[in-house]
């Protein structure tokens, strides 16, 4: 009996990585099905907003909720498209330096931001984002203005055909993922969750709050400015807009719905919010209200996300077969 | 001396929180800063720790001067503190409580730490040892993975102690350990600090419960942010000074 239990445990232990790389292979295998390159642009905006707001919960775990992140992409974006279309650089070495645009300016203003908390973060981190756009505009000589950057040089000869473009960016999604799991469960991620819970206690037991808050602006920063690079070499056209406040609000739209006490929240909250409105396409042009509703019922019926479904509707069951007991 | 605090001021705007108090803790004493609410014990924690900067006055710790320092630095030099209103890393279990809290001895490197090395993960089973033994310590072991903000009032306090060990302190400040607890709580409380004493902990408690009294070896009163007198515990308790303090001079016996 105990031998059983035990077996089922183990079992249990097993289901989530196997769930997950079960989602990786079907992903992979994906192509053989689905001959839309429709789809694969679709799953490809997915997974960048993937990485961008995945990027965010690691910031976020820290204590601090940066209103300029999609900026921080935006950064990311036109430092490698303006270094590859000016210098003749290859974007294969203009990507990563995007990141790292994105992470040196991160960490400038990570030190002046670590003092601050709440509202005052907040604000001010907005006014940084909406300033960004505003120094992209100042150099319209090189980042296009308002009419937008076009004639990006292509990551990938093939631009009409997707698929080589959906294998890097399911590649790349993956990769990132796993380094920032491993972030934040490893020591660093606990003290910045630590720090997060109450800083006087943190300070107390020799945690650097200072430097945590800026390590994990850093970090965010860098693969957000990764995803935006990678898709600007993609996309080959760049508007201020999809950099904007709005675009940072819908980050935490996603983290919201998804569910933001976990690392598979944004995730899910991210491929919920970019697939239903292509599955249900007469829902797109309602996509706000339909979000804002869904939001709602997160809030009131889900507090744990999406992600507490399964939890929710299996205590639901339970529920349900106890009052059948009871009633026969 | 482990620690010496000589003329430290502290003004919050016209208010003086703290004036002209001195006051030494040598190694291996328990020693007692008591004081009717409001008497300024809790910003001498503060100015100690470095949650906020003197305004005048100078601190020294075991020979530095950590006079104004950040306080995960004076944290690192060796002075672990719990708080009146016991904050806890709500959501962790009590277990993660302490673990998180082994932040300085041993210590990973970053790198190590991300990239899992042999060092980090040897850092790691030790830790998660040394704090079954602390939990154990403060008779909370059994609550291991409960989380901390669904323990009792009581134990939440302990659970703040045992999280201040974690730092391997040489000098241990706690702010009001008894506060609120029963006399079932108080009796163990008093024990656990008896037996981390008798480890080669040093402390400077804050309290107004007069019960802490039984245990210090010195008793500083301090009200208006001044000594008042200093002295042992049974002296203390006679002097006609403390008496007015805490219960008003008009109707002092």
């Amino acid at each position: 009996m105990i031998e059983k239990r035990l077996s089922m445990r183990d079992g249990r232990r097993l289901v989530k990585p196997s769930a997950y790389g079960g989602l990786a292979i079907i992903l992979f295998l994906l192509p053989l099905f689905l001959k839309s390159p429709y789809w694969f642009h679709i799953l490809i905006i997915t997974f960048v907003y993937i990485i961008a707001t995945v990027s965010l919960r690691v910031i976020t775990i820290s204590g601090q909720f940066p209103l300029a992140h999609a900026a921080f992409m935006g950064i990311g974006a036109y430092a490698s498209a303006v270094l590859s279309k000016e210098l003749g650089w290859s974007p294969w070495l203009t990507i990563p330096l995007g990141a790292v645009v994105a992470t040196g300016i991160g960490v400038l203003i990570g030190y002046p931001f670590a003092r601050l908390r709440a509202l005052y973060y907040a604000m001010v981190s907005l006014f940084f984002g909406v300033g960004i756009i505003q120094v992209l505009y100042v150099f319209q000589r090189w980042t296009g203005g308002y009419s937008g950057l076009m004639g990006i040089q292509p990551l990938l000869s093939a631009t009409t055909y997707k698929l080589p473009y959906y294998y890097f960016f399911l590649g790349l999604t993956l990769v990132c993922l796993l380094a920032l799991y491993r972030f934040e469960f490893c020591r660093i991620g606990i003290s910045m969750k630590a720090i997060a819970q109450s800083h006087m206690v943190a300070s107390s037991v020799g945690i650097n709050e200072a430097r945590y808050r800026v390590v994990a602006l850093a970090v965010g920063c860098f693969f957000v400015g990764l995803a935006g690079a990678a898709y600007a070499h993609y996309n080959l056209t760049l508007s201020f807009t999809s950099f904007d406040m709005l675009a940072t609000l819908w980050l935490f739209m996603y983290t919201l719905i998804g569910g933001i006490g976990s690392f598979a929240g944004p995730i899910v909250g991210t491929a919920v919010l970019f697939l239903i409105p292509e599955i249900f396409r007469e829902l797109k042009e309602f996509l706000p209200y339909l979000s804002a509703a869904i939001l709602f019922i997160v809030v009131f019926v889900m507090p744990q996300g999406l992600v507490g479904l399964p939890q929710l509707i299996r205590s639901w069951f339970a529920e349900l077969r106890k009052r059948v007991a009871h009633a026969s | 001396m482990l620690l010496e605090i000589s003329g430290l001021t502290k003004y919050f705007g016209g208010l003086a929180a703290v004036s002209q108090l001195d006051v030494y803790v040598n190694e291996g004493e328990i020693v007692g800063l008591i004081g009717p609410n409001g008497a300024g014990k809790t910003t001498v924690f503060n100015l100690i720790t470095g949650v906020f900067p003197p305004t005048k006055g100078k601190v020294t710790f075991d020979g530095t001067d950590i006079t104004g320092k950040k306080p995960h630095v004076i944290a690192e030099l060796g002075i672990g503190r719990t708080f009146q209103l016991n904050p806890l890393f709500a959501d962790f279990t009590v277990l993660e409580n302490v673990s998180a809290s082994f932040h300085l001895r041993p210590r990973s490197s970053w790198l190590g730490t991300y990239f899992n090395t042999a060092t980090y993960r040897r850092n790691e089973a030790y830790i998660l040892e040394q704090s079954l033994e602390i939990l154990k310590l403060v008779g909370l072991d059994k609550f291991k993975d409960e989380l901390a903000k669904n323990l009792p009032h009581g134990y939440q306090k302990m659970l703040g102690m045992a999280r201040a060990l974690a730092t391997r302190p040489k000098l241990l400040l706690l702010d009001e350990p008894i506060a609120g607890m029963n006399p079932d709580e108080i009796d163990f409380t008093l024990t656990n600090i008896r037996k981390t004493q008798q480890q080669g902990v040093t402390f400077l408690i804050v309290e107004h419960n007069m019960r802490i009294m039984d245990l210090c070896d010195r008793v500083v009163v301090i009200n208006f942010g001044k000594q008042v007198t200093e002295g042992l515990p049974k002296e203390v308790r006679k002097n006609k000074e403390v008496i007015q303090a805490y219960f008003g001079g008009e109707h002092a016996a």
